[in-house]
């Protein structure tokens, strides 16, 4: 056959509609990972830039010395943006009288160029509503932290005294990018102009001053950069990069983007199915026209190169609709996510564009190629006597195709032959037992049957004769069921566990240094203005010395896992309580009883663990210059994600109590109520506040974009499952219909054959929304505990949900999917099949 | 192979024997069945139903191989050849006309009648096609397609296809099976004034006696034999 033969013919079978099916599954598996693709690649951009942020530049070097000037010159030659950073605490003064108010700060000088990347947020007044600027203080100005304003009585527009420099208040500072470290060790910010530092006179030999030189331009420059200093940057110099900044977003992002993925995998699998059945019937309805083409005068080879042709017109034109629709859709979800996202994402790589295309080609070769192959056998005696074997293809051609194209695009996406062969033995598992599972539903509804009126005896009658292609199609609209079930069962759990990490009315600010005689007035404030009504929690450093009468540091080095982390020497917040804190949940041992005068501690488990500590260990301390020795009675575990005041060390009021501690609590804030902080801190100068709002905005901001990606996908694998459901119905249903015309034929009423056919379709979808069920409790199950690390939890919706989503979608789809040929003559049914 | 002389018949069939499996063992269709016919020459091949006519058709034309026994058409053994060369020989020398039409439903009237030529390449389908879409009385129906046709319209189409090939056999398998007597007549007139004009050698399975005796020549077959 000429191409421009097949072209035609293209054409024509597209007119008839015979390859619509086929075209609309290659555009859904094209489209659907396309667009997971270009937007992961989009999101992943997004969020490297917002990784970036936490550092303020691309990569940072940092040291306890200046930066040398080499470094500068390097990398100005490699084209890299570069600023300036130093910080040191030092102790600001509201005027420059003796008994003016005075605080520590930790101060920030900033170059002209700072940040690099992310923006700094700044308010007209102390707590107020904030916005971003793209300046930086000026020199001879200053931008201090809210809480330093009710502290020391001041207002924008005072001077204060930095050392020897007077400089005037010209903005509150918000948020940085790069505040980074724990909140807890930093006092209030003074973020000022590098220029001022020398007037200051602060910085003197042996003072606490961190150097930073925040870099920023392509990865390629970077890495010369690197490379080219390297030598000179140990022992006293450190090179930061992203990886090195806040990591705790990172998990959930990681989830998430395997999530997308197995998301699209199954999109592109039932995409693929619905290639399968679309193919098959495509094949079968030309084996009478193949059968003439062979008569007049085709050749075997014209036959397979011919339809070998029309499918590559299919996947070229399902391709090329695919690319357009996955770019439209990933247009619209940027679009739809704008807030989110930063104003400006770099271009997607073409490499979505190229998974998409080729998992179009695999998925027609893998799924397509078998029956359009087998054409290539048909009789051309089929044309004169219709009893002739069309010679359909191989089951073991077919499934093996199949198997190889989905496990092939399985581990590219993965990754991973292992997790892959798993899901090979998972699959093949799950298709058994749905079988099985379909086979006795099937023996059972026409037991049932029998006693039921006859639109549903003639269904189930039907359903229970063409067992084979019944129990076939049951697993396929069950595995297509339970997948979307999976999915949404899943994406409840995802939200579940973010929504219960970060509640809306989480802590977001803390209160510390309370002294003693402040706690009864701070906690009635904190009653009254807040929804706080917990209690303060005493809290006091101190570091171990000594464990069972060893030195720390030789008890360390015998008994630690894990090389990374603080020291176990390393000073602590130490707290003591009678209860055990809400949100902690006992390991090991016992918890105190109120009131004991016995001096026991309890340890966070993973501490336990790490230093090789246990029920009954012997831990002395030094809290205060004073030694303290405590036994450990219980371990406990942590929700580190509360944003509650968290311990590693609780002692019992036995060994504590005596102790002159500060006291410090968590609350929840709205924005509007904010100005109360101003209150808090002018009537209680001396207490520290840290807001950690603004992080928790990030966090959600985040896990809200994920959640709409998850949404996104979601849609995309209905779509793709909806067409395996409408492939399925259309290559059964001649067969249906042939059956159902005879009936008509013989006197049965249009109004029974509808009823007839409603009723099966409605049967094999309950059945096929049961096997979904028993798959999804199951799998979901499995994904909770081991994937989710959730509990365990069945669904009692879903057991009557599953069956009637399966009756209803079934029906619906199969009703209109035969209503026109129901409605049209017997007579012409029968001549047209 | 080719024997070369001008009195061989141009489609010859040597003791025929087809048998298929079935579960009762091997069912004999065709037994020892020769058959032979001339250029330009016109059989009539009848029988009760199950008497083996569709069978030895499909022989004959090269659609299936007997379980033994050789067919040679136009100096070719194409008992010999493989399903890829047949092919070629039936684009080459052989014309079909069905008793359901077998026109191909997505192409029009005249793509169906240039159908065969294009299998084979040839750069006239087009005018080929329309000529004898014209001379089968169509030419106004050329770009209908088959179900906007009447079962005469469409075996008129589907002899139009038979003879724009230009074929040197022309088997016809119940051409009037479909169609009221009186469309059938009609049909049956122009299929034979076509054979005579293009002087091609027609196989004609049927049922009916009158269509027969315009052949010249019947052959009948009795479960699976030619009867004497």
């Amino acid at each position: 056959m000429t191409p421009r033969m097949v072209l035609r013919l293209a054409v024509r079978d597209w007119r008839a509609g015979e390859l619509r099916l086929l075209l609309a599954a290659v555009v859904v598996a094209v489209g659907t990972v396309t667009a997971i693709g270009l937007f992961v690649d989009r999101l992943r951009e997004a969020l490297l830039s917002e990784s970036t942020t936490f550092l303020g530049a691309d990569r940072v070097i940092g040291s306890t010395r200046p930066i040398p000037e080499d470094f500068r010159d390097a990398a100005r030659r490699l084209g890299l943006a570069q600023t300036d950073v130093i910080t040191f605490p030092s102790m600001l003064f509201a005027d420059e009288s003796t008994d003016a108010r005075s605080q520590l700060v930790s101060v920030k000088a900033v170059g002209d160029r700072y940040p690099l990347r992310g923006v700094l947020r700044v308010a007209g007044e102390p707590f107020g509503p904030a916005g971003v600027t793209d300046a930086v203080p000026a020199p001879g100005e200053v931008w201090l932290d809210s809480r330093l304003f009710p502290a020391l009585d001041l207002a924008v527009g005072d001077t204060v005294a930095l050392g020897y420099a007077r400089l005037e208040i010209a903005r509150v500072l918000v948020g940085e990018p790069d505040r980074g470290g724990s909140v807890f060790d930093l006092g209030p910010r003074l973020l000022m102009h590098i220029d001022d530092v020398p007037e200051t006179r602060v910085i003197q030999p042996g003072s606490r001053v961190g150097y930073r030189l925040l870099l920023a331009g392509d990865d390629g420059s970077l890495a010369e950069l690197r490379a080219a200093i390297e030598p000179d940057l140990a022992p006293n110099y450190r090179w930061r990069g992203i990886a090195d900044a806040n990591p705790t977003i990172g998990e959930a992002l990681d989830r998430a983007e395997s999530f997308l993925l197995l998301g699209g995998l199954l999109a592109v699998l039932l995409a693929g199915v619905a290639v399968a059945l679309g193919a098959h019937r495509y094949a079968r309805r030309h084996y009478d026209h193949v059968g003439v083409l062979k008569t007049l005068g085709a050749t075997p080879s014209d036959v397979q190169w011919g339809y070998l042709g029309i499918l590559s017109v299919v996947g070229g034109a399902g391709v090329v609709t695919g690319l357009v629709l996955g770019g439209l859709v990933h247009q619209g979800i940027v679009a739809a996510l704008a807030a989110y996202l930063p104003a400006s994402l770099p271009l997607p790589s073409p490499r979505p564009l190229a998974l998409g295309a080729v998992t179009g080609f695999v998925c027609l070769l893998a799924f397509a190629l078998p029956p359009l192959l087998a054409l290539r056998g048909v009789s051309p005696m089929r044309v004169i006597r219709r009893d002739v074997h069309a010679g359909a293809a191989s089951q073991a051609f077919t499934y093996g195709s199949a198997a190889i194209g989905g496990l092939g695009l399985l581990v590219w996406y993965s990754g991973d032959v292992f997790l892959t062969l798993w899901a090979l033995v998972g699959g093949v598992g799950v298709c058994g037992a749905f079988a099985v599972l379909a086979l006795a539903l099937l023996r059972g509804g026409r037991v049932v049957g029998m006693q039921a009126g006859s639109a549903w005896r003639l269904a189930l009658a039907g359903l229970q004769r063409r067992y084979r292609e019944n129990v076939a199609q049951i697993t396929i609209f069950g595995i297509a069921i339970m997948l979307l079930l999976i999915l949404l069962l899943i994406r409840t759990a995802l939200l579940d566990e973010w929504r219960a990490q970060l509640p809306e009315d989480a802590p977001n600010h803390f209160v510390m240094n309370v002294a003693d005689d402040e706690v009864e007035a701070v906690q009635a404030l904190l009653a009254t203005h807040t929804d706080y009504d917990g209690h303060l929690f005493p809290m006091i450093r101190g570091r171990v010395m000594s464990v069972n009468g060893e030195a720390a540091e030789s008890w360390a080095e015998t008994h630690r896992r894990g090389p990374d982390g603080p020291r176990l020497r390393s000073e602590r917040n130490l707290t003591w309580s009678d209860t055990l804190p809400d949100n902690n949940v006992l390991v090991e041992g016992a918890w105190w009883p109120e009131g004991t005068d016995e001096a026991l501690i309890s340890l966070e488990d993973e501490y336990a663990a790490r230093f090789g500590l246990g029920i009954g260990d012997e831990l002395a301390f030094d809290i205060g210059g004073l030694p303290v020795t405590a036994r450990v009675a219980n371990t406990r575990r942590v929700e580190w994600d509360s944003l509650q005041p968290n311990f590693f060390l609780i002692f019992s009021g036995g060994a504590l109590r005596d102790f002159a501690t500060t006291h410090m609590t968590s609350f929840h804030l709205d924005a509007e109520a904010k100005p109360f902080l101003n209150r808090l801190l002018s009537e209680h100068p001396t207490i520290t506040v840290i807001e950690v709002d603004e992080i928790i905005r990030q966090v959600r901001s985040i896990v809200g974009r994920v959640t709409q990606a998850i949404e996104l996908v979601l849609g995309l694998v209905l779509g793709a499952g909806a067409l395996v459901l409408v492939a399925s119905i259309q290559a059964s249903h001649e067969a249906r219909l042939k059956e159902h015309a005879l009936v008509r034929a013989l006197g049965g009423t249009m109004r029974l054959i509808a009823g007839a056919l409603t009723a099966e379709f409605a049967v094999l979808g309950a059945f096929a929304g049961v096997v979904a069920v028993v798959g999804a409790e199951l799998t979901v199950t499995v994904l909770r505990s081991q994937v989710f690390e959730l509990g365990y939890e069945l669904h009692p919706w879903l057991w009557l949900a599953g069956p009637a989503i399966g009756a209803v979608l079934i029906a619906l789809i199969g009703y209109l999917g035969t209503r026109k040929l129901v409605e049209s003559p017997p007579v012409l049914v029968l001549r047209e099949l | 192979m080719n024997d070369g002389s001008a009195e061989s018949p141009i489609l010859r069939a040597r003791a025929i024997n087809k048998t298929v499996p079935t579960a009762e063992g091997d069912l004999c269709i065709l037994d020892d069945v020769d058959f032979e016919a001339a250029a330009g020459e016109s059989v009539a091949v009848v029988g009760a139903s199950g008497s083996g006519k569709t069978t030895m058709l499909g022989i004959l034309a090269g659609l299936d191989l007997p379980s033994a026994g050789d067919v040679w058409l136009d100096g070719e053994e194409i008992t010999a050849l493989s399903e890829e060369q047949r092919a070629r020989v039936r684009g080459r020398c052989i014309g079909f006309v069905f008793q359901t039409f077998q026109l191909i439903e997505s192409l029009s009237a005249l793509e169906n009648v240039m159908l065969p030529s294009e299998l084979r390449g040839d750069a006239a389908a087009r005018d080929d096609a329309l000529q004898f879409l014209t001379r089968v009385g169509l030419a106004e129906r050329v770009t209908h397609y088959p179900r906007e046709l009447s079962g005469g319209e469409q075996q008129r189409v589907a002899i139009a296809r038979a003879f724009a090939s230009r074929p040197k056999v022309l088997f016809a398998d119940e051409p009037t099976g479909n169609l009221d007597t009186a469309t059938g007549a009609r049909v049956i007139d122009l299929l034979f004034d076509l054979n005579v004009e293009s002087g091609a050698t027609l196989v004609l399975v049927t049922h009916d006696a009158a269509l027969a005796d315009r052949c010249n020549r019947i052959v009948t077959l009795e479960a699976g034999r030619i009867a004497a």
